[in-house]
């Protein structure tokens, strides 16, 4: 198995240390370049309506039933979770109920991001390190980097895919292998079938590897030979799904997701799980949302025709993007991604970070509306036109 | 002398409950978890019921605040659809404040995330957490999952810190909980008797952090307490935790964050830090910054209310031959003189909900949340009931 402790962060611009943005997570450095704070300067100009296409968000929000269900709990602000109507029970009934299991086979996080960040915490140790894909979600690598565990990062294959078989290879003895379906930020995704072969195989060469299967893109995917891992994490040890109210559910700002798997595999999550981690708002927010199932096919049905619209625009000029299984696009702009973001930056168009190893080449451009994706290709076309290479973008690149 | 946390439990003598003395405590959350032990089918609050059992602001965050979470919809509502970036108003809000800077401030979903990232830095196998007993559970029940030992300091007489005993507890630990108003038992130590502590631990132990956790301060009415967030910002060693969940009147938002030296925060931001794309929602990162910002009025009256309901509810049960502990906070500890679950129970049978079992107390004692002054004259009625009766039901 091929070890590497590349740090996940190099190549990025770095104004302050790793370890800072690490901690307060990506998107957040994102979210304060963008605004020319904390994690960095912000290349919009002032007074330039901003359209803010960099964090794979829904662009609409949660539906009115959200909105409703949080305005009633105003009376209960003052209660702890437990305390209020309904209570954080509840919701672990209700997400029970819309996949008929039992509340043991579910644990709640302020958002996917604590249970990532807690399997690694529970299933690697200084001996059985990380799998994962490169360039994947972050989260994992940077929670393993900062205790110390091995990382195994497996660069993803010619067609932008998670490498199956180079991850399986390197699962032998590992503790844990990150496997986001649809992957972040290629937004690639695997049919069913292959998911369930790359379990078997991994559960056969090394049963005791944990496999998390990341879905937070799940309700985005069109491809029909993709199904969820739900039900497979319930019939297989060692394996558990994790979702969240953070993409098509329009909730990123509330702070809830869930992972599902046996019971015996969620106890280590269950244990490390943060006491009251989901406000009696996120409680109230995430149940009226699971009871909207409209809500969401017409968000799906949305980012469908906004995704193929933006493909269709970036092909036009020649921009090779992966296939997209999820409410963003991986493209070749065919320049460094930073010169290409700074680019649309000033025009008021604010796109994704570096992913390494293709930040020469790559970019991650989220859907927004279709209003905002049509004023921002006609940015992409503009910076897409060759430039000297003399920006002045002397900076911080590492 | 290194002890789990249900060694904890058990060698201060106390036979508490045997589903209480198992691990419970580190895995879901105090109150949660109790209750669920106790009333396993609580799913909600029955309209009607008296809460007096979490030390919550039983009036809540005010309608500025409210009025701040609904503002933070946005347009059309879709503001709750993305990650935020609000923590660095709040973290600025904080500062001005407490009259520190940025730098000198990590947010924490509740002051729990706080306490756990603490627990996580600075104990360690060989580097044991020293807690009071009783005192909030958090940081022993944290030591306990991860394994790190746990030295346990009886309280005095009179149920306040002994500092004596805990200085000599504290030497060669990882981290100090000093909860100052204590919960559950409401007492607290002044503000010099607390410094010479810290500078005691600084000379003699000087590896050794000390978390002080000032949840209660807003309701604490002594005239020689004061914060340590001055001490805090200036030594490495000393943390203060704050909340928003009581005073505040926010415990359903989950805010809190911790002041220390630059170093120090800087530890505990790398390790596990609240930001829009942890822990922290939107909606509580607004709620928190006008929070913080309103006119000081806002703490004072909350501490002139619950000070009044604090003497009715403390003379009420003094006047019944049941004086409480000197109570600092928004909650009071007595001797009811029977097993705590035996007056909860009935209590809740007549509408009225207090608090879970606090070992080694749990046979004697109870720990009461105030509420309204009408909550308040409603339940002491319960509690004249309850307490009337010879202890049969149990």
């Amino acid at each position: 198995m091929s070890v590497s402790r590349r740090g996940f962060l190099q190549g990025r611009v770095l104004p302050f240390s790793g370890a800072f943005i690490a901690a307060r997570g990506m998107e957040a450095y994102q979210a304060d370049a963008a605004q020319g704070r904390g994690g960095g300067r912000s290349l919009v100009p002032p007074g330039v309506k901003e359209i803010r296409i960099s964090s794979n968000e829904n662009p609409l929000g949660p539906g009115h039933a959200v909105l409703d269900a949080i305005l009633g709990r105003f009376p209960e602000a003052n209660r702890y979770p437990f305390n209020s109507t309904p209570s954080d029970t509840a919701l672990t009934a209700a997400i029970a109920a819309k996949f008929k299991i039992k509340p043991e086979n579910i644990v709640l996080g302020g958002g996917s991001q604590e249970l990532l960040k807690n399997a690694v915490r529970a299933f690697t140790s200084p001996a059985r390190g990380l799998v994962t894909g490169s360039p994947s979600f972050e989260n994992c690598p940077g929670t393993a980097k900062k205790l110390g565990r091995p990382i195994a990062e497996i660069k993803v294959d010619s067609a932008f895919r998670l490498d199956l078989d180079a991850m399986i290879a390197a699962a032998k003895g590992a503790g844990l292998v990150f496997f986001n379906n649809p992957n972040n930020p290629t937004a690639t995704v695997h049919g069913a079938r292959s998911v369930a072969d790359f379990v078997a195989r991994i559960r056969q060469s090394s049963p005791e590897t944990v496999i998390l299967i990341d879905e937070a893109y799940h309700d985005y995917v069109t491809d029909p030979s993709y199904r969820s891992a739900v039900p497979l994490a319930l019939e297989t040890p060692n394996v558990f799904v994790t979702r969240t109210f953070s993409k098509a559910y329009g909730m990123a700002g509330m702070r809830v997701g869930y992972a599902i798997g046996r019971a015996e595999t969620m106890k280590p999550l269950e244990k490390l799980k943060m006491p009251f981690n989901i406000s009696v708002f996120g409680v109230a927010a995430a149940i009226a949302a699971l009871n909207d199932q409209k809500h969401i096919d017409a968000e799906r049905d949305r980012n469908t025709r906004v995704r193929a619209f933006t493909l269709k625009a970036l092909g036009e000029v020649g921009c090779k993007t992966a296939d997209s299984q999820g409410n963003f696009l991986f493209v070749d702009v065919g320049r460094p991604a930073k010169e290409f973001r700074d680019a649309c930056a000033k025009q008021g168009v604010v796109i994704g970070r570096d992913f390494p190893p293709f930040e020469k080449t790559h970019v991650r451009i989220s859907i927004g509306t279709m209003e905002e994706m049509e004023k921002a290709v006609a940015v992409f076309k503009g910076a897409l036109r060759p430039v000297s290479t003399s920006t002045g973008a002397q900076t911080e690149e590492a | 002398m290194a002890l789990t946390r249900r060694g904890f439990v058990q060698t201060v003598g106390i036979g508490a409950a045997g589903a209480l003395t198992s691990s419970w405590i580190g895995s879901r959350g105090r109150e949660n978890d109790i209750w669920s032990l106790v009333e396993p089918s609580l799913h909600a609050v029955e309209p009607g019921l008296i809460v007096l059992a979490s030390n919550e602001n039983p009036i809540g965050p005010g309608a500025k605040v409210l009025e701040a979470v609904k503002a933070a919809f946005g347009e059309g509502g879709r503001a709750p659809g993305r990650y935020s970036n609000q923590s660095r108003d709040l973290i600025d809000a904080i500062a001005r404040k407490q009259g520190v800077k940025p730098e000198n401030i990590v947010l924490g979903c509740g002051s729990t995330q706080i306490l756990r990232s603490a627990t996580h830095l600075f104990t360690a196998k060989d580097k044991p957490l020293v807690a009071t007993i009783p005192t909030y559970e958090e940081c022993a029940g944290y030591a306990e999952m991860m394994g790190h030992p746990v030295r346990p300091v009886a309280l005095a007489a009179d149920f306040t810190i002994d500092l004596d005993k805990l200085a000599d507890a504290s030497k060669g630990a990882g981290l100090v909980f000093f909860c100052n108003p204590n919960n559950p038992t409401a007492t607290y130590v002044g503000a010099r008797s607390a410094r010479d502590y810290f500078a005691k631990m600084n000379r003699e132990s000087p590896d050794t952090t000390i978390l002080v956790d000032e949840a209660y301060f807003d309701y604490v009415t002594g005239q020689d307490h004061d914060t340590h967030i001055p001490v805090a910002i200036e030594n490495p060693r000393v943390i203060v935790a704050r909340t928003f969940s009581k005073a505040y009147g926010m415990a359903g938002l989950r805010m809190g964050y911790a002041i220390g030296h630059k170093d120090t925060i800087k530890k505990m931001a790398d390790w596990d830090g609240g930001s829009g794309t942890g822990s922290l929602n939107v909606l509580a990162m607004h709620a928190g910054t006008v929070a913080i910002e309103q006119d000081p009025s806002f703490t004072a009256n909350e501490r002139a209310r619950n000070k009044a309901v604090r003497d009715f509810t403390m003379k009420w049960f003094a006047d019944r031959g049941m004086p409480p502990t000197d109570s600092q906070a928004n909650f009071m500890f007595v001797n009811i003189g029977r097993p705590a679950k035996e007056f909860r129970e009935a209590c809740l049978k007549k509408g009225v909900r207090v608090a879970r079992d606090f070992p080694p107390f749990e046979k004697t004692h109870c720990r009461l949340s105030f509420g309204t002054m009408e909550e308040m004259q409603k339940a002491v009625a319960v509690f004249g009931e309850v307490l009337g009766k010879k202890a049969a039901a149990a």
